[in-house]
């Protein structure tokens, strides 16, 4: 080491005092800040869910905690009915189970609410009014879910409700009948509703990510003589396509947690015979109703967990 | 080939609110360079961008060659036009934003792909073609926004301020580039910008705007040498040329407490300019009611700074207009001499800096340098 270095190697441990000694400052107001909401993050998220996991494993007695079961709890939660019922699916008839039909919400839809809102962000993109006509079809979107279940009955309701009156004014009545409680059709009633009222969502982030193009690289590509599909396909669909992962995540997300608009339509047992039950109403059903299985109950918040976390996480760290 | 032709043409914004254009009639040749020059706001890039098809005129009618346009797309006037932020495809490559003019054509990707390497050459981009435009530094942006619309060889070529987001060393480079490119491919272009420089270096005709209008249509040199309008006078030079308000009377000009100026010898060398030159029947109608009436009237009287000289006595003859020294800059290849005349600032460029702050100085200059402009901005002589 030459002399040269070793002054050199002096200066950086000078250095680096000085630098612990201002991080020792800085890391003091760093953990004062991060208490409070470390606490509550603690309290309120990391606790339940580690409580959750530990009692998955144990056997309960109404709210209190017995003996360890190993994964009892698991194997018959999943191998229960109620969350997937393998005949029923075998034969296409509802019930399916709860973890069926909610991915049946995340197969239908998650694509639908993503097209339409690129559709009506495409189509408001130029219109005149397009502020009130995004805001009519967001306004949706911010009403609570459970009111949204609420509207969604009046709407099929059988006697008074504007779906089958609508069916009855263009001449086909034999359609007509009580769409949330006829078990067949009941949960893709539902998820036309969700579709409604998702919609608006999708349409906001893509109507936000359009006006975020620069319009000169529309006009360059009509100069370069593209057609109106050729613009969208090759200009604009690429442009918007991290928002479509985005929309795609969050659709997936709210669907696996769906439970209010299911709840208004057929109360705690999601539908005539569960017909269109979901996780969530599962998880409720088995710690808050008669007869209480809290084991159950966490075992199936924790499926919903395992689902929704990758891709929550996946959200938060995209760029 | 293709010559373009605007006749009567307006745009009008907001239900007719915002006149962006007022009846534009201009002519540009077969290969021609025509430089629309003006400030921001003038309507330049609207003019442009009615020739390029984004935008339909509100009146009027253009035509490509003998070709009316003006309601066809821009796709179907194969135009090329390159913006003033490039609008670089930001997901495609280099190679793919050059080749997309051809690729929505439908050209097999075989034929494709040569023209590619035709004009990345051409533009020495051909090292860069496999990059995102995120990774380029400006002047490579520029170049590859000048290849895309070169590539499928179009009839117009149209500029949006391409150089002004480039730093001026690059901006000197480039103009060069581009008017060597321009005479190569013999294309007729349309070259947008409020740079003087870039107008006056590049163009065969220059087109000064102001308020949507044109308000003149000259090759640089005539546009120097002959502004038809004090507007035209006060942005062409740099700086541009200096105009006093005086009034006439009796035969001179009196320009307030700092002299006045004989109006018989801007006048002949007028009239001798308006013999020679001839055919400017307007010019010709007001110089004769300036010569002829003798009645009063506000004029302007316009010399250009480096028309101007500057001397400590005032002279024996010729023209002289007492003024006070308010600053001196020294510029390196000339020194610029603020003078301040009737509280208005004029600038002389002078080759030594031999006045200071607060000296009385007068401003000579020959009647031949002398521009006269009537109480409408209009060049009488």
């Amino acid at each position: 080491m030459s002399l040269r270095d070793h002054i050199d190697s002096l200066t950086v441990d000078r250095d680096r005092d000085v630098d612990t000694g201002v991080d020792r400052e800085k890391a003091v107001a760093i953990a004062v800040f991060l208490i409070p909401g470390l606490t509550l993050f603690g309290i309120f998220s990391v606790g339940p869910i580690v409580y959750s996991a530990i009692g998955s494993f144990y056997a309960w007695d109404t709210f209190t905690m017995e003996n360890f079961v190993g994964l009892d709890n698991w194997v018959r939660s999943l191998t229960d009915p109620l969350i997937v019922h393998w005949a029923n699916m075998q034969e296409l008839r509802y019930p399916m189970g709860a973890l069926t039909h909610n991915l049946l919400w995340v197969v239908l839809h998650v694509p639908a609410s993503t097209f339409f809102g690129l559709a009506l962000a495409l189509l408001f993109a130029d219109l005149k009014g397009r502020r009130i006509l995004r805001s009519m079809v967001f306004a949706g979107f911010t009403v609570p879910p459970i009111v949204i279940g609420l509207v969604l009955m009046f709407i099929y309701d059988p006697q008074a409700g504007i779906f089958n009156e609508l069916l009855r004014v263009v001449g086909q009545e034999q359609w007509v009948r009580n769409w949330t409680q006829s078990p067949q059709v009941a949960i893709y009633a539902l998820i036309a509703g969700g579709i409604w009222v998702h919609t608006g969502f999708s349409m906001l982030l893509y109507s936000s990510a359009l006006s975020a193009i620069d319009p000169s690289l529309i006009e360059s590509a009509k100069v370069d003589g593209a057609n109106a599909w050729q613009r969208f396909w090759d200009i604009v669909w690429p442009l918007v396509k991290p928002v479509t992962a985005v929309v795609v995540i969050m659709g997936i997300i709210w669907v696996m947690r769906m439970f209010d608009i299911v709840y208004a339509a057929g109360g705690a047992a999601g539908g005539p015979n569960h017909a269109y039950s979901v996780l969530g109403i599962e998880v409720y059903r088995a710690a808050f109703r008669p007869e209480i299985d809290y084991g159950m109950a966490m075992v199936v918040a924790l499926i919903q967990l395992f689902i929704v976390a990758p891709l929550a996480l996946y959200i938060a760290r995209m760029n | 080939m293709t010559s373009i032709s605007m006749k009567d043409v307006s745009k009008y914004f907001d239900g007719g609110n915002t006149v962006a254009n007022y009846r534009l009639n201009l002519e540009v040749d077969d290969g021609e360079f025509l430089v629309m020059l003006g400030p921001s706001g003038c309507g330049k890039t609207t003019a442009l961008r009615l020739i390029a098809g984004l935008e339909q005129p509100s009146e009027g009618a253009i035509y490509f060659g003998d070709e009316r346009v003006d309601g066809r797309s821009p796709s179907d006037r194969n135009v090329a036009m390159v913006f003033q932020n490039y609008a670089l495809y930001p997901h495609m490559t280099v190679a793919q934003n050059i080749g997309y003019p051809l690729k929505v054509r439908g050209v097999p990707p075989d034929n494709r792909d040569r023209k590619i390497e035709e004009v990345t050459e051409l533009l020495h981009i051909e090292d860069q073609v496999d990059k995102k435009p995120g990774a380029l530094s400006g002047g490579q942006r520029q170049r590859v926004a000048l290849a895309r619309a070169i590539i499928r060889e179009p009839s117009v070529f149209l500029l949006d301020e391409p150089l002004s987001n480039l730093d001026a060393k690059l901006r000197q480079e480039m103009r060069i580039e581009l008017k060597r490119l321009q005479n190569e491919l013999d294309i007729t272009t349309v070259y947008v910008t409020h740079n003087q420089e870039e107008a006056m270096g590049m163009a065969d005709t220059v087109a000064v705007m102001n308020q949507g209008t044109i308000q003149q249509l000259a090759p640089p040199l005539e546009l120097y040498e002959r502004p038809r309008t004090a507007w035209v006078a006060r942005f062409i030079g740099s700086p541009p040329m200096n105009l006093f308000r005086g009034t006439r009377r009796n035969g001179s000009i009196d320009i307030g407490e700092a002299g006045t100026v004989e109006l018989d010898g801007v006048m002949s060398e007028e009239a001798a300019v308006e013999a020679e030159g001839g055919g400017r029947g307007q010019d010709d109608a007001s110089a004769a009611s300036v010569l002829t009436t003798d009645a009063r009237g506000d004029v302007e009287l316009g010399v250009r700074p480096e028309d101007l000289g500057v001397s400590t006595t005032r002279p024996t003859s010729g023209n002289a207009i007492e003024g006070t020294v308010d600053t001196v800059e020294p510029m390196g290849e000339y020194i610029l001499v603020n003078v301040s005349v009737n509280d208005q600032i004029v600038n002389a460029k002078m080759s030594d800096g031999l006045v200071s702050r607060g000296d009385r100085i007068y401003l000579t200059f020959d009647d031949d340098d002398a521009y006269l402009y009537d109480d409408n901005g209009e060049l009488v002589a």
